[in-house]
């Protein structure tokens, strides 16, 4: 029946009105029949939905966590796309300088005023990419390009055209290179000559015949003219080179060293050389020898040509593997090469290109939020190995250990903390440790050989273990937790430590001297614990013996003592009492507690201090034995006082003693000699 | 690139204007180029005219390099010397700080072209403006006597003289180019031009 009703509920053509019109007219017996079936179908309906829900559970949990691995790598590979498109950015930068710069030429001055500074000093670099044998040039510091355009050089005497160039003005001098007619690739220009703006003489030449936009350079003893496309270049040519003259001027002070010292360089260039006077006979510009093509029969090879594309390829297509081992062979190549301005030129040209590389490693090796940790060590090891490579082993140490720094941090914070302070810790010692010992044992393979960059790695580990122990701090010796949880955390931090040992790395003696303060302070705030309780209790004391009533409560007690560690049954009598009074055992336990914990935390450094402390103890205990037999009030209870003055000075101080002895430490004689308090006490009551 | 074929005569005579700023460099030379006279006076920094003319029956070319009266740079001032093959000093008769500094600018030419006879002539301009005259001739005459060399007053503005100072220096630079000296000095000046061989038919005076 119920199913029937199931059956027309959840018909797709159910009509509600029309049901309830028919179910009406049956009467209250059959709508009462109704309601029960409906009920029940309520419950059918509701458990069968809890079954299908359990049912479905596992594969909820596993869509859950699919999901979120899912959101994970999405992540990730937003972050690798983004990294990818600076890439391209890069890149597309990188080709395009050359050409703002052409544009920069034509579309003249105003543009270069607004354009920012580095920009002009990146198209320095692009120099060397365009024009031959100006390494010299750009190899000066600070030096920026001003304004650059391609000219026509006339004879001075003639205005006949010789030929074409191109000129850069750059902050503190010109520089003139031809063109080069039928050369592939991107050197079009060949250096000839540069002048310094300090004495160059700049002459307007007026239209008067049929040369037109004509200008003069005067550098004794050489004159030059140059022709501009347009009334308006030459204009701006002329302005600029005011300009920077006059720019030059008002800092002239500090440049001056600066051009005595490029001179005296390229003096020494051209001194090196003597053959090359011969190739520039065509060239009259003797005071700059232009670099000649000696030693281009080295450079000449098809690989070395296309080597710095290759490495821009390499770099940009992130093989630095790849990339590394053409570096490592031009420069085997190179030191066969004879000296020559040459080779500086190509040599610069390779070395931007290796800082674009070392750049690109360091950025791997770059810690970034988004990044993904999870790579762990062996993923660092290949950017490290190529750094090594390119000889910047400390970059690469810096860099490896700053990314091991933060996956400990990162691995810390994944810890939760979880209510018991013990727990916690030891969570924490199995991470920190481990870490440190994976990057010790990864820090040897990455460095071998290295041995600059182990201190590195020491100076690193002390300041992770310092970290470390600060965590550590918060958690044990400031969340107010007992002496004995404290113990247990030093215990397993101290354990943790001594492996380390076993990879040759001792970090002990940095965590003992970390942890010796708060040891000291915590162990001296729990004497002071103890001795007020001693004090309470020796208010309270009545010395009565304990009365348990029944034989069976008696020897459940004596057991429960025993389990301590003392044995109580000599004190028993008359059944059900014992002779030892409530205040003793309890000072017998927590005495022994004490003990336990000090000795737990025991070092060398220690052993004066735990010995003082559980001195310093006992002797309050004493202390209240001692006026309780001095007392008139207690005259009855001597013998009793005395049994458990007995008690506490000889079971319980040998339990201590045994404590001692399990430990391998000798018992201090601050202790042995609390103990023969006991025969004193005695003869006070014989007087 | 295709060289454009300029017939130039082969002779070429380089003049240099020199002189303290606002003296009339430039108003003289535009006289002399273009025959009219600028009012309006603007600081030159450096420019250059050449010219065709016809000196004795001899074509020749005049180069003649503006200089500016303000350039503050001796070592850049040097380089302009050094260009040039005669010197116009030019100083204005209504202002004696201009005449005391031809002295200067006559050291600094001998200094730069290493030779007393290097074709020159010191020139009064402003006659027009007697009026106003502060530099008497005697005084002018007398300092270029010193100097072993000619005194000549122009004005830019009514053309007095302009020529004459012109072509008067071009026939010294021509009588001084087959001087030995003139041409071991000039040699030296300027390495890399042609050598002037056709200076040899330039007529005497």
């Amino acid at each position: 029946m119920a199913d029937g009703l199931g059956r027309i509920l959840s018909k797709p053509v159910f009509e509600p009105e029309q049901f309830i019109a028919k179910l009406s007219g049956d009467g209250e017996d059959a709508l009462l029949d109704m309601k029960a079936k409906i009920h029940m179908l309520n419950d059918e309906t509701a458990q069968a939905l809890k079954k299908n829900v359990y049912k479905n559970y596992s594969q909820f949990i596993e869509t859950a966590r699919e999901i979120s691995i899912l959101e994970g790598e999405m992540y990730q590979l937003s972050h690798m796309l983004s990294d990818q498109k600076t890439e391209m950015t890069k890149m597309m930068e990188l080709s395009l300088v050359s050409d703002r710069a052409m544009v920069q030429g034509s579309k003249g001055e105003d543009e270069d005023k607004t354009s920012p500074e580095e920009e002009t000093r990146r198209n320095l670099a692009f120099l060397l990419e365009k024009v031959e044998g100006c390494s010299s040039v750009v190899d000066a510091p600070g030096r920026q390009l001003v304004h650059d355009g391609d000219l026509v050089e006339l004879d001075t005497e003639t205005h006949s055209q010789i030929h074409r160039v191109h000129a850069f003005l750059l902050n503190d001098s010109l520089m003139i290179a031809t063109w080069i007619p039928q050369r592939r690739g991107p050197m079009r220009y060949r250096f000839q000559g540069l002048y310094e703006l300090d004495g160059l003489a700049v002459v307007n030449v007026r239209d008067t015949g049929p040369v037109k936009n004509g200008f003069k350079i005067l550098m004794f003893p050489e004159s030059h003219m140059y022709q501009t496309d347009t009334a308006k270049a030459k204009r701006q040519w002329l302005d600029a080179l005011e300009d920077t003259k006059k720019k030059k001027a008002v800092k002239d002070k500090q440049k001056k060293e600066a051009a005595t010292r490029l001179a005296e360089q390229q003096l020494m260039a051209a001194l090196a050389s003597p053959g090359e006077s011969d190739l520039s006979k065509s060239n009259s510009w003797s005071t700059y020898v232009p670099c000649t093509l000696l030693p281009a029969y080295f450079l000449s090879a098809d690989w070395l040509q296309e080597l710095p594309e290759d490495l821009d390829m390499y770099i940009a297509q992130r093989n630095f593997e790849g990339a590394v081992d053409l570096v490592e062979k031009v420069y085997d190549h190179l030191t066969v090469c004879p000296k020559g301005p040459a080779l500086k030129e190509f040599r610069a040209r390779i070395e931007h290109r290796v800082k674009q590389l070392t750049d690109g490693l360091m950025s791997e090796l770059q810690v970034s939020p988004e990044r993904s940790l999870r790579g762990g060590p062996r993923a660092a090891r290949r950017a490290v190995t190529q750094l090594i490579r390119l000889g910047k082993s400390a970059q690469a140490c810096e860099l490896f250990l700053r990314n091991r720094s933060a996956i400990i941090k990162y691995n810390i914070r994944q810890l939760k903390f979880e209510g018991a302070t013990t727990l916690y810790i030891r969570c924490l010692c199995m991470v920190f440790f481990s870490s440190l010992s994976d990057t010790a044992k990864e820090f040897i393979k990455a460095f071998p050989g290295h041995f600059g960059c182990y201190s590195a790695f020491v100076i690193w580990a002390k300041q992770e273990l310092q970290t470390f122990f600060s965590i550590f701090r918060r958690q044990v010796f400031e969340s107010k937790a007992s002496l004995t949880t404290i113990a247990d955390c030093v215990v397993l931090a101290r354990n943790q430590c001594q492996e380390l040992g076993s990879i040759g790395l001792d970090v002990k003696f940095c965590l003992t001297i970390l942890l010796e303060n708060s040891i000291q302070n915590m162990i001296e705030e729990t004497r002071d614990q103890l001795i007020d309780g001693v004090k309470y209790r020796a208010n309270d004391d009545l010395w009565r013996p304990m009365n348990h009533l029944s034989q069976t409560d008696c020897d459940k007690y004596v057991a429960e003592v025993a389990a301590l560690g003392f044995d109580i049954k000599p004190y028993v009598y008359d059944k059900c009492f014992i002779a030892i009074t409530m205040n003793s055992v309890q000072f017998a336990k927590s005495i022994v507690n004490y003990a336990e914990d000090l000795l737990k935390l025991f070092n060398s450094e220690l052993e004066d201090t735990i010995a003082e402390v559980l001195a310093a103890v006992y002797k309050a205990q004493v202390l209240h034995i001692e006026t309780s037999l001095k007392s008139e009030q207690f005259k009855k209870e001597q013998s009793l006082i005395l049994k458990n003055s007995q008690f506490l000075l000889e079971v319980v101080m040998a339990k201590i003693e045994s404590l001692y002895s399990s430990m391998n430490v000798p018992f201090p004689v601050k202790l042995q000699q609390v103990n023969a308090h006991f025969r004193k006490l005695k003869a006070l009551i014989n007087k | 690139m295709s060289k454009t074929k300029a017939q130039q005569p082969a002779v070429i005579h380089k003049v240099i204007m020199v002189g303290s700023g606002g003296v009339g460099k430039s108003a003289l030379t535009l006289q002399f180029m273009y025959d009219e006279f600028v009012e309006d006076y603007e600081p030159t920094k450096a420019d250059s005219y050449r010219k065709k003319v016809v000196l004795d029956g001899e074509e020749v070319q005049i180069d003649i390099l503006d200089t500016a009266g303000q350039e503050d740079y001796a070592a850049i001032r040097d380089n302009y010397f050094r260009s040039g093959e005669g010197f116009l000093c030019v100083f204005s008769i209504r202002e004696q700080e201009s005449f005391q500094a031809t002295q200067d600018f006559r050291e600094q030419i001998l200094r730069v072209k290493n030779d007393e006879n290097i074709p020159f002539l010191l020139v009064g301009n402003m006659v027009d403006l007697a009026d106003q005259r502060q530099v008497s001739v005697e005084e002018a005459t007398r300092r270029a006597q010193e100097w072993k060399v000619n005194y000549v007053e122009t004005s830019a503005k009514t053309r007095a003289n302009v020529d004459k100072v012109f072509y008067d220096l071009l026939r010294l630079i021509g009588k001084y180019k087959l001087t030995p000296a003139g041409r071991k000095a000039l040699s030296q000046n300027a390495a890399n031009l042609p050598s002037e061989t056709t200076g040899c038919s330039c007529v005497l005076m």
